[in-house]
């Protein structure tokens, strides 16, 4: 969760990524960092995300983004 | 066919939803006999069209099911999952491309198959080459665009397995073909109404109630506001040349007025309607004008269609494989945000050249979708630029009056737009967008002799300035007919009889008022 954390800082840095849970409803994150930000995950936890997972429900906060993580991991 | 017909909204609709609530059981069936009689009235004999999209959607979604279905029979023969799994992914994705050939190969037939004819017939003419092409006018299936894009959702879901296949033929049909949204949308995504129009729930005093609050809102921009305005925008697109470049702004300006208020007004009156069967409709528009940039923008306008675009080529395109290793790559030199920009940059050019083509075949569409991509690719571009230069300078880019001067930039980047979108032809479009800056001549412009009188015009000051109050009330989160429906049933009333007395009388219709056709339902 740190390293995902440290990600999203690195990308947009004017979040709080502790409290927010609306990134892609409220525009914090928009399809550019998205694009970033998938070709990030993959290449630091190994999963593929496939396009029909991009859906603001997984993406809305960091920890809905995690349970994505981890739930692409045990498939 | 316009859904604001008044014989429509208020005879023939409230017996439809009449005998919807007497039937005890099998409502479903009504309904989608409702839809069926509701598309051979408009379409006629076209309505074949639209049956055969629903079958081919249902079999292969039933076929994609039957595959998967089979994976554990060919486990046991084959005891290599890797190996069936990519057996059964490819006997679905063939399903999926016979499919999604068939109704493109509709949709190109009826609506893009003339445009293309006459260039490839244009190209001859210069090269030159002695053929001639000969393709007969053909009348397109109404709605086609918009019911090949809902059934494209459905199947490209199944296959994706974000939905499972339905077994019901009724159910996908009367996803696909909903009658009052058939003509004009919204798109809509099979696990948002599917199972609504299914259950085909009775109406409720509250559903009824709730339902036509939102068809009279509707009715409000419309009869009000659009039909009003119609008047100059015809006036001035069809006799340009005979106006100075002020009044041409004022036509333009009259045309995103009527744009925004037919469309808007006609999805309110979907979703009115919608309620009346226990059908909850996606928004289609939220405050489009309130936007910091037109990329924002076109998260409010025509949401659905945005939406549609971004799933189903915009995140599909920008992560496939090339894309994906072009962004990785990209990254590592650009940084992080103009390295996803490239492949973003081309999954968007793509979106907006289909999205162009989608609102119509004609130049003036194309030049309009290629308008807003570039808009909103020198935007992504210039945006870390613009931040830099707003915290040099100290600007607050929260402050109200940079987001006033964010709204005013973005109004007039629209208003552009719809020039080109709303010409005649492209030439038209650039020689009205000229004489705007050649022949302003504003003190010889007489703003009351172009189909509007001094009535006209405070009648739609005050009507837009209730329509701007209301949607900053949606803005602040404030839900408008809750609080109405909260009201004491006196009160409420009272408001809802001044309001429909407020439409009759202030109504743009009769003698002297050219209702707007129903300007979506072309493409």
């Amino acid at each position: 969760m740190e390293d995902l954390i440290e990600i999203l800082e690195e990308l947009q840095p004017e979040v709080d990524y502790e409290t927010t849970e609306n990134l892609i409803d409220g525009r914090y994150l928009d399809s550019l960092t998205i694009l970033a930000l998938v070709s990030e995950i993959e290449d630091k936890f190994g999963v593929e995300i496939p396009t029909v997972e991009i859906i603001p429900n997984n993406f809305n906060s960091a920890k809905k983004i995690w349970s994505l993580i981890e739930r692409l991991r045990e498939e | 066919m316009s859904y604001f017909n008044s014989l429509y909204l208020f005879l023939i609709l409230p017996i439809i939803v009449i005998i919807y609530n007497l039937i005890p059981k099998g409502r479903r069936y009504y309904l989608l006999f409702v839809n069926l009689v509701f598309y051979f009235i408009i379409g006629n004999k076209l309505i074949i069209y639209l049956l055969l999209t629903i079958l081919s959607v249902f079999l292969c979604g039933k076929l994609m099911n039957k595959y998967d279905n089979e994976k554990e029979t060919l486990l046991k023969k084959e005891n290599d999952r890797t190996l069936v799994n990519g057996k059964i992914k490819k006997k679905r994705k063939l399903v999926l491309l016979l499919c999604v050939l068939l109704n493109v190969g509709f949709l190109f037939t009826f609506k893009y198959l003339n445009f293309f004819s006459s260039n490839i017939n244009l190209l001859f003419e210069l090269l030159p080459i002695n053929c001639v092409i000969n393709v007969p006018q053909i009348l397109a299936p109404i709605g086609i665009s918009f019911y090949t894009l809902t059934a494209f959702s459905y199947i490209i879901d199944v296959y994706n397995n974000k939905i499972e296949a339905s077994n019901s033929f009724v159910k996908v049909a009367l996803f696909i073909s909903f009658f009052t949204q058939i003509i004009e949308g919204p798109f809509t995504r099979f696990s948002e109404t599917a199972d609504d129009l299914y259950n085909a729930k009775k109406t409720t005093y509250d559903m009824f109630c709730s339902g036509y609050e939102r068809i009279l809102y509707g009715l409000f921009k419309k009869i009000v506001v659009a039909d009003r305005v119609n008047i100059l925008v015809e006036l001035i697109f069809n006799n340009y040349t005979t106006y100075t470049g002020a009044g041409v702004l004022l036509g333009v300006i009259g045309y995103v007025i009527v744009l925004y208020m037919d469309f808007s007004g006609t999805m309110d009156v979907v979703c009115g309607t919608g309620e009346l069967f226990g059908v909850k409709m996606p928004e289609n528009f939220r405050q489009p004008f309130f936007s910091k940039n037109v990329s924002e923008f076109w998260t409010r306008w025509h949401i659905s269609l945005g939406s549609w675009f971004r799933d189903y080529i915009y995140y599909p395109l920008s992560l496939s494989k090339p894309l994906k290793k072009l962004t990785v790559k990209s990254r590592k030199v650009l940084g992080n945000h103009y390295g996803p920009l490239i492949s973003g940059t081309i999954a968007l050019f793509v979106v907006w050249f289909l999205n162009g083509l989608w609102h119509g075949a004609g130049y003036t569409f194309l030049f309009f979708g290629m308008y807003h991509f570039v808009l909103i690719a020198t935007g992504n571009f210039m945006n870390p630029i613009i931040i830099k230069i707003c915290n040099y300078l100290h600007i607050n880019r929260k402050n109200i009056f940079y987001r006033v001067f964010q709204s005013i930039k973005l109004t007039c980047l629209v208003i552009i737009g719809e020039l080109f979108f709303r010409a005649n032809t492209l030439k038209d479009a650039f020689a009205m967008f000229s004489r705007i800056f050649t022949k302003f001549n504003l003190t010889n412009t007489n703003f009351l002799e172009i189909g509007l009188d001094v009535y006209d015009y405070v009648i739609l000051l005050l009507s837009i300035l209730f329509l701007f109050v209301i949607g900053l009330m949606k803005e602040k989160g404030i839900n408008v007919r809750e609080k109405l429906n909260s009201k004491k049933t006196w009160i409420k009333w009272t408001i809802l009889y001044l309001f429909i007395l407020i439409i009759i009388i202030f109504g743009a219709y009769g003698p002297g008022y050219v209702p707007v056709d129903p300007i979506y339902a072309d493409f």
